[in-house]
């Protein structure tokens, strides 16, 4: 029974190949505010159902996750199309959160993990509905040059990669910072693993902003983004520093 | 008076605000705000050391409770004046350097916003601050080098020097993890106290707490300084602008040798990771200066040669010689920061005027003639084998009697013999008319040069290590069996005698040689003309990787 349900979990909190559902819906979905709701809710209910069912978590399980996470880190490499892009990344992130599921008596700090990889995807997303909305789709290495021509796009573009590749300042870095630390006495193996995919997800993000920032000024009939988006932009990622600080606050 | 401290950082953070928002309003004037914070900043840090140094200053400030710290130390007083001063200069130099370039007040920023994270990671007296400010200058590093967004191979290079800064970054990661674990506290200065109290409390696999944290943080420190087969971004990360090279050899790259005089009470409890470190340092000083020296592009070359130095610095962390490591990044950076912002404005004054001195020194020097009568061979020999070894015995017996009781300023003193005996042969090489003026110049110039290095060196120990029980500690971490280093020293000084011969006698049997190892040579050759071959292997890695990427979403459907 207890293994039914964590396969059922394992939809929400994603185990492979059983992530390749959301990766599925997500995929299927167009709509943007049904995908930012799939993005934000998906794992929370994950780990509502772990926390309603009061299941221990099995080693094997941790093991499974880990290699999930790098399955989705690595195939995330070579991922041009950004909505594709932020499924796959967000099957690495939330299957990181067994580990830190794993033997906790308290799930709050789960929810505030899965807030913090989730949230960065969510703003990606309306960034990928706004270049989709310029050029027919938002691909990487297809037109490139961003900078040029749509820098307060860009440069909201590449501040939200940041906060969803993990870097400090940002909530997804800390919630992967305890996941180490909770990892380091049982396994060091473990903790190197996600110290892996951190590192492959920083060489996803940095394939993607040489994809779509870098290179000379093309042609585009397309204005940049209003300075009303950028500072609604900015108000969520002000957000994300001030839920780290909370983070740091609590220790952790 | 440690509250004035919270400034270095905060100055800076503010004027990239300031710039960022101001710049539309401003226009190009806009930058005065970074230049002005850079200079207040220098002077801020010019009074903490002068309180320092009068004992008017110590002490820590802190946002929680052992998060947020800042430290008032001598080391952080000091890298924070380093820093001030180069990235002052680097914002002046800026000014009209960049002038022409678009996203001119977006450098400014990026600059603002690199000597704030300098300013945390070099006071931070606790694991968050330093990882989050130690992660972020890496990930600024890489937006100032690919600062031409129009280039697709500047952001190409930045980012090998990204990966390579985050394997460092993992590294650190998991020893802030071990130490959280093992003592509960993100605090460096109650770590520490639990260090010296009972260095061995803590086992982790098998192995004691200092030696895991210590061999991660040296992992940290060798790709921060670009140490062997962690080097391969540093020569080819000069396609981003002048200042910021400047910025990154003067200051950036030496961050390895903080990390290792930070974490100090770590190394002095270890058991073999400064040997791993020294030997490390060693090979990188060598292939780093084998390297410059094969270089026909000069940006490559001073690349490399920043390889070399810093190859020497962590040599020098290797053999105890913390403070002395310190020393030879402000050293270095100061010169090698000269060079990099005077190379232009001297290959413009070169293009109108060569600029060689027409004074009788110089051409004494530059112009041979060679002497008519040479002088006895043994003579020779004697002089330059003698006469650095007593201006170095000498130099280093005047400031401390007891220096050639460690195993560690040994080896340095070796090395110095070596490079003194170099200079001389060198010296004898040039053959000028006048032979016993030239070398009474040369044996001047490093009687000066050692006994300058000596004093300072000396200087920097007391200062920043000023207990004596601690400073053996740091050297008595690096000895190794009294058996070995004497079997040691005596390999690596027949290795450079033969090394001697070796060059006297090809140099006289020109023809012979050529036919010998002509071939060997070439190969030889060919290998370090293609940098060993590091960056072919590592280019295949990645394209294996990305390969494998590619068939498993073609396998999964991409699900």
């Amino acid at each position: 029974m207890n293994e039914l349900s964590l396969v059922l979990i394992g939809i929400f909190i994603p185990l492979f190949p059983l992530s390749m559902i959301f990766n599925s819906v997500f995929a299927k979905v167009k709509n943007v505010g049904i995908r930012l709701l799939l993005l934000l809710a998906w794992p929370l209910t994950g780990i509502a159902l772990l926390d309603h069912l009061g299941i221990n978590i099995p080693d094997w399980i941790v093991t499974w996750s880990l290699f999930t996470a790098l399955l989705y880190a690595i195939r995330l490499l070579t991922i041009r199309e950004i909505s594709l892009w932020t499924s796959f990344i967000a099957s690495s992130a939330w299957a990181l959160l067994w580990i830190s599921l794993q033997g906790a008596d308290d799930f709050s700090r789960a929810y505030f993990y899965a807030i913090s990889f989730s949230l960065p995807l969510a703003l990606l997303i309306l960034l990928s509905d706004q270049l989709t909305q310029r050029f027919g789709a938002a691909y990487v290495g297809l037109y490139g040059g961003l900078a040029q021509t749509q820098p307060r796009l860009s440069g909201v573009l590449v501040m939200v990669i940041l906060a969803v590749v993990a870097t400090p300042i940002f909530p997804a870095f800390f919630a992967l910072m305890h996941t180490i630390i909770a990892a380091i006495p049982g396994s060091l193996g473990t903790a190197i693993s996600v110290g892996i995919v951190w590192l492959l997800w920083s060489w996803g993000g940095a394939r993607v902003i040489n994809g779509l920032i870098v290179g000379p000024a093309k042609h585009v009939d397309y204005p940049d983004i209003t300075l009303l988006q950028v500072w609604n932009y900015w108000g969520v990622l002000l957000g994300l520093f001030a839920l780290s600080i909370f983070f740091v606050g609590a220790s952790l | 008076m440690e509250k004035f401290i919270v400034l270095l950082p905060l100055i800076p953070l503010v004027a990239a605000i300031v710039t960022h928002l101001g710049s539309s309003k401003l226009g190009k004037q806009v930058v005065s705000i970074s230049v002005r914070g850079g200079i207040l900043n220098f002077l801020i840090a010019v009074v903490l050391l002068v309180l320092m140094l009068s004992g008017n200053l110590s002490g820590q400030v802190s946002l929680g409770p052992d998060w947020g710290i800042l430290l008032a130390d001598p080391l952080s007083i000091l890298m924070a004046l380093v820093i001030a001063g180069i990235s002052a200069i680097v914002r002046l130099y800026s000014v009209r350097y960049m002038i022409e370039e678009p996203g001119y007040a977006r450098f400014f920023v990026l600059l603002d916003l690199m000597t704030a994270s300098l300013f945390i990671m070099v006071c931070a007296g606790d694991l968050i601050s330093l990882l989050v400010a130690w992660h972020l200058i890496g990930v600024l590093l890489y937006f100032l080098l690919g600062y031409d967004t129009r280039s697709f191979s500047a952001f190409r290079y930045a980012f090998w020097t990204l990966f390579t800064y985050r394997i460092g970054d993992l590294a650190m990661l998991l020893a802030a993890g071990f130490l959280y674990h093992a003592y509960g506290t993100w605090s460096l200065p109650v770590i520490f106290a639990g260090l010296s109290e009972n260095a061995s409390e803590h086992v982790y696999f098998g192995f004691a707490l200092p030696d895991i944290v210590g061999s991660l943080l040296a992992i940290a420190a060798l790709a921060r300084s670009a140490q062997f087969l962690l080097h391969t971004w540093l020569p080819y990360s000069m396609g981003g602008p002048t200042p910021v090279s400047a910025l990154m050899h003067a200051g950036i790259v030496n961050a390895g040798g903080f990390l290792i005089n930070r974490f100090a009470p770590v190394f002095v409890n270890t058991t073999d990771v400064l040997h791993w470190l020294f030997a490390i340092g060693l090979v990188t000083a060598v292939v780093g200066s084998i390297l410059m020296l094969t270089q026909n592009d000069i940006k490559k070359a001073l690349g490399y040669s920043t390889m070399g130095q810093m190859g020497f610095m962590i040599m020098e962390c290797g053999v105890g010689a913390f403070s002395l490591a310190i020393y030879h990044l402000i050293a270095h950076g100061m010169f090698k920061g000269t060079l990099f912002l005077r190379a232009g404005s001297i290959i413009n004054e070169a293009r109108k005027e060569d600029g060689v001195p027409k004074e009788d020194l110089y051409t004494f020097v530059i112009e041979r003639r060679p002497e008519r009568k040479r002088q006895p061979w043994l003579l020779m020999a004697a002089i330059t084998l003698i006469i650095p070894l007593v201006i170095l015995v000498l130099a280093h017996w005047a400031v401390s009697q007891d220096y050639f009781q460690k195993q560690g300023a040994l080896v340095l003193l070796f090395f110095g013999w070596v490079t003194g005996a170099q200079l001389i042969f060198a010296t004898f090489r040039m053959g000028a008319q006048n032979i016993w003026r030239l070398i009474s110049l040369i044996v001047f110039s490093f009687a000066i040069v050692v006994l300058g290095y000596s004093m300072v060196s000396h200087a920097f120990d007391l200062f920043l290590y000023p207990d004596p029980g601690f400073r053996s500690q740091i050297y008595a971490a690096a000895d190794i069996d009294v058996f070995w280093f004497d079997v040691l020293v005596g390999l690596v000084a027949v290795i450079t005698v033969i090394g001697w011969l070796a060059r006297y006698y090809s140099e006289k049997h020109q023809s012979i040689m050529a036919k010998k190892i002509g071939k060997l040579w070439i190969s030889v050759y060919a290998m370090i003309s293609r940098e060993f071959y590091l960056n072919d292997l590592y280019a295949w890695l990645a394209r294996t990787i990305l390969n494998t990427a590619n068939k498993l979403n073609i396998w999964l459907r991409w699900r």
